[in-house]
């Protein structure tokens, strides 16, 4: 059996439709929210990683090694937001952050 | 392959900026004080700096750094605004922030690491350093909005718009990515030659993805829902300038992108931004009408006018370019006048944002009132004013592009969104006599001034304005 | 054979932890979860022959960004038991709108064709007889010179942005202050004084 493009293409569609399900279905905690962007932000590095592969083309995986830099920057960011948010509100609860609305 | 020291060149004004950023981060590191002394004086220079060498610099088209950047007129004339947005931002915002003892050094440096952000981001030429771009910018916003960092409604501003950016930042790359599989290439000229003729259905939902993120940065309807919360929750200089330099930005790339790496998928992505431009222009004219925040006010009012000035880039055309660029750079004078008025609202010391506080204004200060009342007029699109040439120029495009349902909708969505307008100007000189404002700064009212003139009187001499914007506009086709 | 064998175990454990992250009940658990999708998709990573960001997903993802998130998880000491409620409520809608999404985006990479055209000329083709880190190296510092360099302006702009949102100087802390420990001289610190023999200071 020959593994072609679209095994890895579609693994990293389900990754992505989980990733994007969590954001959706979470309530109650920011953090996992956080970990299901990270998850998406995995599939399409793997979208990237084989498409480079199969086509020979090193642009693909330089594109991936930005991604995962942004990533860190994203999390370090992101959890620096949610700690100062958690030292004002004292709950990460996603039903809590609804002081403005309208 | 450019030589080295002609890329440089070209990308000076991106140098200037980072080698400021990092000469600033260390000196406020050494300096070791809080407050910020002079590193926003440094900051605004450094802005006009580089407004001054995109002015003065090159007029040729050139593209730099193996593909990566693109310096045209198109890009330079978005990056003054863009520059002119933040420079103006943090010249207002000095004394606000100072009052509310949030004036560390680092905010000017985010503003600065934004601004860069937003350079690269205009002139980008492939996925990647659109990408880099609209993520250094972004990053440096989320840390803004959430600046004040003990204040509930600035944290919870500050986490929406990181969780719902980080979503579409996620969508954009998932986008990028298939656009890069299905095209073989991230390079915008490249992707343009693989859609000639047939466009594959990975492209087009590479596109859709990809078009959704942008959607988000601008704030245009259906992913709109972080505008008004933000708007509201983060300290007001950091709105004027997520109202101002940021949608300049936003509003860019997308036409950038849609421009020279799609016209081959015209047809696809035509509906989408008039489909979205239409939710939006109804969007911002109907919600906006039950605001009692001015800040709330003004990003519903954004929303809005990001959809009018879609309707520039729906018609596709060298004219609708060219209205869209016109919109831009006359919203970006109405919002900076408007939010100079916004930060001049304070009782007592204390900053007020509600649009009751503003009755009888017209009895305390004349002067304020009247100008403030311009822009309001602007805004709504009366003639003469500027407003009212933004959305000629883009509804007379979408009208030769055969767009008449479009042009018909817009109209009728900016006679609504009058309405709430002209209700602010009613209440400054018509209500009772709320407490007098404190008088201004003096920054804030050469702001208020210049902007209001300029709405005023741009119909008087509007030439150097419209061929500037004409010959800019050129440079993507 | 083996590289399928191993696709499949890669691919299983991976969708398999990637759902585990988003429906456990503890943080924890979903933060380890989450360090297992990274090692399973760094095996994938391998497969696909970019052994450099198999290794680089291991060291950053793994070793930085996860526990990041792990320390954030002990420090923000929340209450897991009340974390499952509402996820049912939404689980029919959501998981409807996701099997959708996925249905069309299998169907669509499923379908996928380039013409050999398009890739006679790609941006910076992988040379043969060479490893995957020295090629990528050697595109990274020249071809994409540029965006490496803003690549770093990310990471100083979420340096200073976590600094700023986290840092709180508490007064009242003695603080070690180097230079001014190297600058005392005995001059400053010792006194010596010529005193009579038998009496009092």
């Amino acid at each position: 059996m020959i593994l072609s493009l679209s095994h890895f293409l579609i693994v990293a569609a389900m990754l992505f439709t989980i990733g994007v399900a969590g954001i959706i279905l979470n309530r109650k905690n920011i953090i996992v929210v956080l970990m299901s962007v990270e998850l998406i932000l995995l599939s399409v590095n793997i979208n990237l990683v084989s498409f480079s592969s199969f086509f020979g083309d090193l642009t693909g995986q330089v594109f991936s090694l930005f991604i995962l830099t942004v990533a860190a920057a994203e999390a370090a960011i992101g959890l620096a937001i949610l700690v100062a948010y958690y030292r004002n509100r004292g709950s990460i609860a996603v039903e809590d952050i609804n002081l403005m609305k309208g | 392959m450019t030589p080295l020291s002609l890329a440089l060149a070209h990308s000076l004004p991106e140098v200037i900026l980072a080698v400021g950023v990092l000469g600033l981060v260390l000196y406020g590191a050494l300096r070791g004080k809080a407050s910020d002394g002079p590193v926003t004086e440094i900051a605004v220079g450094l802005l006009g700096a580089a407004i001054l060498v995109i002015l003065l610099g090159f007029k040729e088209q050139a593209i730099l750094f193996d593909g990566a950047v693109i310096d045209d007129g198109f890009g330079r004339f978005m990056k003054v605004l863009a520059l002119i947005g933040s420079l103006t931002a943090l010249v207002m915002g000095q004394d606000f922030l100072a009052r509310e003892r949030i004036d560390k050094f680092e905010f000017p440096i985010l503003v600065l690491l934004a601004t860069l952000g937003m350079m690269v981001l205009i002139s980008a030429q492939n996925l990647i350093s659109m990408y880099l771009g609209l993520e250094l910018m972004s990053l440096a916003l989320y840390v803004v909005a959430a600046f004040n960092r003990d204040d509930l409604r600035a944290s919870e501003a500050g986490l929406k718009y990181f969780v719902l950016g980080a979503l579409s930042s996620g969508m954009l790359l998932y986008g990028a990515s298939l656009i890069y599989g299905f095209a073989g290439t991230v390079d915008f000229a490249g992707i343009a030659a693989a859609t000639q003729g047939h466009v594959s259905i990975g492209i087009i939902f590479g596109l859709v993805f990809l078009m959704t993120g942008l959607a988000f940065k601008m704030s245009a309807v259906p992913f709109h829902m972080w505008t008004p919360d933000v708007y509201e929750g983060a300290p007001t200089p950091v709105t004027a300038f997520f109202g101002s330099a940021v949608k300049m930005a936003a509003v860019a790339i997308t036409v950038r992108v849609l421009m020279t790496a799609f016209p081959g998928a015209e047809a696809q992505w035509r509906q989408i931004i008039v489909f979205i431009s239409i939710l939006s222009m109804a969007l911002g004219a109907f919600a906006a009408i039950g605001q009692t925040n001015i800040k709330r006010l003004m990003a519903y009012s954004a929303i809005g006018h990001v959809g009018f000035a879609l309707v520039g880039l729906a018609a596709g055309t060298q004219e609708g370019v060219f209205g869209v660029m016109v919109y831009m750079a006359i919203y970006l004078v109405m919002t900076l006048g408007s939010f100079a008025a916004i930060l001049s609202m304070r009782v007592a010391g204390h900053a007020v944002e509600q649009i009751s506080d503003l009755s009888g204004l017209a009895k305390n200060n004349p002067l304020m009132a009247f100008f403030f009342a311009m822009l309001m007029f602007s805004l709504a699109g009366i003639p003469p004013l500027a407003g009212f040439f933004a959305k000629w120029y883009v509804f007379n495009a979408a009208i030769q592009a055969h767009l008449y349902p479009l042009a018909v909708i817009g109209v009728l969505s900016s006679a609504v969104a009058a309405y709430y307008y002209l209700r602010v100007v009613k209440i400054m000189y018509f209500d009772e006599a709320a407490p007098a404002f404190d008088p201004p700064t003096p920054a804030l009212r050469v702001v208020l001034a210049i902007t209001s003139l300029f709405v005023l009187f741009l119909f008087a001499y509007p030439a150097l304005f419209i061929d500037a914007t004409a010959t800019a506009a050129k440079s993507l086709f | 054979m083996i590289a399928a064998l191993f696709f499949y175990l890669f691919s299983a454990v991976l969708i398999a932890s990637a759902f585990l992250v988003i429906t456990s009940r503890n943080p924890v658990h979903s933060v380890l979860f989450l360090i297992l999708a990274f090692f399973n998709a760094a095996g994938l990573f391998l497969l696909l022959g970019a052994e450099f960001l198999a290794m680089l997903l291991v060291v950053v993802y793994v070793g930085a960004v996860a526990v990041l998130f792990l320390f954030v998880v002990m420090m923000l000491d929340v209450d897991f038991a009340e974390f499952k409620q509402g996820f049912m409520r939404y689980l029919p809608v959501g998981g409807a709108i996701g099997a959708i999404v996925l249905l069309e985006l299998v169907l669509v990479v499923g379908g996928w064709r380039v013409d050999a055209a398009s890739l006679a000329n790609v941006a910076s083709p992988a040379p043969p007889a060479m490893s995957n880190t020295l090629a990528l190296g050697r595109v990274l510092y020249t071809q994409y010179a540029y965006l490496f360099i803003a690549a770093g302006m990310v990471l100083l702009t979420a340096m200073i942005g976590a600094i700023i949102l986290t840092l709180h100087h508490k007064v009242g802390i003695k603080r070690q202050d180097v230079a001014a420990q190297n600058a005392r001289t005995p001059k400053d610190a010792v006194e010596l004084r010529k005193k009579s023999f038998r009496q009092g200071v």
